[in-house]
């Protein structure tokens, strides 16, 4: 029970990093926090949780559902850094508050 | 829960939030980064402490090895294009903390009705186990994994030498 509070706080944590931070690496970074914080809230639950009807979950497939959770992260790291590289060669500057106009 | 595993359970508690804060917190971006890492093993070790040993080792190739790396070699480009590391500024705001802790609330009454039905401990899982249901019912799922993968791939390739230098 105590894992799902921690979990849950860490979220919030790096919400608050995503709406504080003022510069694309420290948001990308608290994404990361948040998406580590999901998965072990996830990973945790369904490891130590009874269904209703009494059934345990498999715990193969838990543990497949968290390599693909950890792929899609992998991917969107990758993007989000690429995007953050490409922004600072052309813009000359990693801050949030500069990039005002989409352009292709 | 014994002894140890109470023990396991808080170390792994301080050093998630320690790394977690650092990264919301930091000024420094390679203490940030430090942060990060910490953070990302203590999952790993989150996985272990569940009994996920497979995660907890992909957790450890794929974060440790790959993403943290990847972020290392991004803050160096980035130094090289604007000449100066970056810089990391926040701004603290009442309102965006109300978010935050308003969020947490949230989570924590939906989830209130999950714990009468959570068991002491967690079921181990084999690496058998694992590929028996990635190569079996989540094959699907393994074959668009590897594309999306792919796809990213492609698309950092193409955003990062779109402009040309």
């Amino acid at each position: 029970m105590n894992f799902v509070i921690l979990a849950c706080a860490l979220f919030a944590l790096g919400l608050y990093g995503v709406m504080s931070r003022r510069d694309i690496i420290g948001v990308l970074a608290s994404v990361e926090v948040m998406l580590g914080s999901g998965t072990v809230l996830l990973v945790g639950l369904s490891s130590s949780m009874t269904a209703a009807s009494g059934v345990r979950p498999d715990p193969g497939a838990l543990t497949a559902i968290g390599v693909l959770i950890i792929v899609v992260a992998a991917a969107e790291a990758a993007v989000g850094l690429a995007v953050l590289v490409s922004v600072a060669r052309i813009l000359h500057t990693t801050r949030v508050d500069g990039l005002t106009e989409v352009k292709g | 829960m014994t002894m140890s595993g109470q023990l396991a359970f808080w170390v792994l508690a301080a050093i998630s939030v320690l790394g977690a804060a650092t990264v919301v917190f930091g000024r420094d971006v390679t203490r940030m980064v430090l942060g990060l890492g910490a953070f990302l093993l203590s999952v790993a070790g989150w996985f272990l402490f569940f009994g996920q040993t497979f995660l907890a080792v992909a957790q450890v190739f794929v974060y440790v090895g790959g993403v943290l790396v990847l972020v290392l070699f991004a803050i160096m480009l980035v130094h090289r294009a604007e000449g100066k590391d970056p810089a990391l500024t926040s701004r603290h705001d009442v309102d965006i903390a109300a978010v935050a802790l308003s969020v947490f609330g949230i989570m924590v009454v939906s989830l209130r009705s999950v714990w009468p039905r959570m068991t002491e401990g967690p079921v181990p899982t084999s690496t058998t186990q694992v590929s028996e249901q990635l190569l079996g019912a989540y094959l699907p799922h393994l074959e668009a994994a590897g594309l999306l993968l792919l796809a990213a791939m492609v698309a950092a390739i193409v955003i990062m030498g779109g402009e040309g230098e």
